[in-house]
């Protein structure tokens, strides 16, 4: 996670890179979760698929890029925390209900 | 021949999350319930519960009861043939929690999403559940009051309440009084009203036209509990006594009251909207719609108009999965899909707004 001078209008910035074990999780926390518009116009947001946090070429889409931009630190901590709320969901839903994980027989 | 359809209903647009599996079969038109699984937030006495909290209760009970929904009905995922939530309307916070775990679930199994109009859902169950084929519907919760009538394919809005639910009346008073919320504000009122009715105190009566209003009973039944406790603290001085004539407010006739006051108000605007259409059906649905007492005064109307009241007990009034899913799948087999981009969530989405496909008469 990253804090970084924004643009002036924008001034507080927090980057996070959420890597995931699969393209395929990747892909569907993006889709999850930029269904729902920013509640706040002092807010802005992007979401985005990368390779690797370094940049090295060949490894598939596997990292969630999440850029928050806002007026003041307390929209941005609102609004950030928000997302980490609905990130942990997200995740906690793949971790225990993906077709392959329910397939597999619970030990009792 | 097709086979039956299933889905997974995901409702949170108050304080319960509800997951549940129902099979409906195009042909027969037959619905089985195969799991109905729910979970309360209850805050504690004298305090409401409010988004945020809500919120975090449906987020950290959704794969608990995901997993109860699923092996209860002892299916997996890719027998089911859509997953429905509820889009609106309700509380932001917790309809859009649920929302974003159903679009994981949509993503992860591969099956269309369908969102659901929450009032759409609860007439669908209870028609289902009652076989009251096409009865004006009084539905009545924490967050709605409608008086319903289907016409040509929408479920018409006859009448309304003009400010707050009556079940937000209901419990709001419970929280004026201090009584506990668990199971449900309404039911701990509804059993103190029985040990009251010695006497019928003095609320306004607040219907306009086909509408009323709750607003107004609930600050006077306020002000009424905020008299019994003068009454309480002059009593328990020593010597203390009330003033010539005035009568001793208890809880229980405050509880008696209320109800009386705030059915009677719904049975006079139902009954009016059964005269208007001419059905001699009712059908009462929403959490309020479980209150015994209700269901006898509306019983009692039914009967003197040659009818009947249908209604249906706390597994299906209450907010539950499953309404979401049959009404959902209702729609998933008229074509119906809500598209992932627009699989958003709204506080207000009125009853009418939504056409009833698979109805046509």
């Amino acid at each position: 996670m990253t804090a970084s001078t924004g643009s002036q209008d924008f001034p507080c910035v927090l980057t996070l890179d959420v890597p995931f074990p699969t393209a395929r999780l990747a892909s569907i926390a993006l889709q999850s979760l930029q269904v729902d518009k920013e509640l706040s116009a002092l807010v802005r947001r992007t979401f985005s698929i990368s390779s690797s946090i370094e940049g090295a070429r060949g490894d598939s889409d596997k990292i969630l890029k999440v850029e928050y931009k806002a007026t003041t630190n307390r929209m941005l901590r609102v609004a950030f925390n928000s997302f980490m709320e609905s990130l942990n969901l997200v995740v906690e839903v793949m971790e225990e209900l993906d077709a392959d994980v329910l397939s597999t027989p619970i030990a009792a | 021949m097709p086979k039956p359809l299933l889905a997974l209903g995901c409702e949170g647009s108050a304080n319960k999350l509800g997951l549940g599996v129902v099979s409906h079969d195009p042909t027969t038109n037959k619905t089985t319930i195969l799991s109905n699984v729910r979970h309360t937030f209850n805050s504690p006495p004298g305090t409401g519960f409010l988004p945020k909290d809500t919120a975090k209760h449906h987020r950290t009970f959704f794969t608990r009861i995901a997993h109860e929904a699923l092996s209860t009905a002892g299916i997996s995922p890719s027998d089911l043939s859509c997953i429905c939530y509820t889009r609106g309307p309700g509380m932001g916070a917790p309809l859009s929690s649920v929302a974003i775990a159903a679009r994981t679930l949509s993503l992860l199994w591969d099956k269309p999403l369908v969102g659901v109009n929450h009032c759409v859902g609860h007439i669908e169950m209870g028609r289902v559940i009652t076989g009251a084929d096409n009865p004006v519907v009084l539905y009545v919760s924490g967050g709605n009051t409608q008086v319903i009538a289907y016409a040509e394919q929408r479920y018409r809005i006859f009448g309304e309440t003009l400010d707050i639910a009556v079940g937000n009346c209901i419990d709001r008073f419970a929280r004026t009084l201090g009584i506990p919320n668990d199971p449900f504000p309404g039911y701990n009122v509804e059993q103190l009203a029985k040990k009251g009715g010695s006497v019928l105190l003095d609320l306004p009566y607040a219907v306009k036209g086909m509408d009323c209003s709750f607003s107004g009973i609930l600050a006077a039944a306020d002000l009424l509990a905020a008299q019994m406790r003068e009454q309480d603290r002059i009593l328990s001085a020593e010597g203390g006594k009330l003033k010539e004539g005035e009568v001793r407010i208890t809880p229980e006739d405050l509880c008696f009251t209320l109800q009386e006051t705030v059915y009677a108000m719904l049975v006079e605007i139902t009954e009016r909207a059964m005269a208007h259409v001419g059905s001699k059906q009712v059908l009462v649905v929403g959490g309020v719609g479980c209150n015994e007492r209700l269901q006898e005064m509306m019983g009692s109307m039914a009967k003197d108009r040659g009818g009947s009241v249908y209604s249906t007990d706390e597994r299906f009034c209450i907010d539950n999965g499953i309404m979401i899913a049959l009404a959902g799948l209702l729609a998933y087999e008229t074509g119906f899909r809500t598209p992932l981009e627009d699989s958003t969530c709204t506080q207000r989405f009125r009853t009418d707004e939504v056409h009833i496909k698979w109805r046509d008469d």
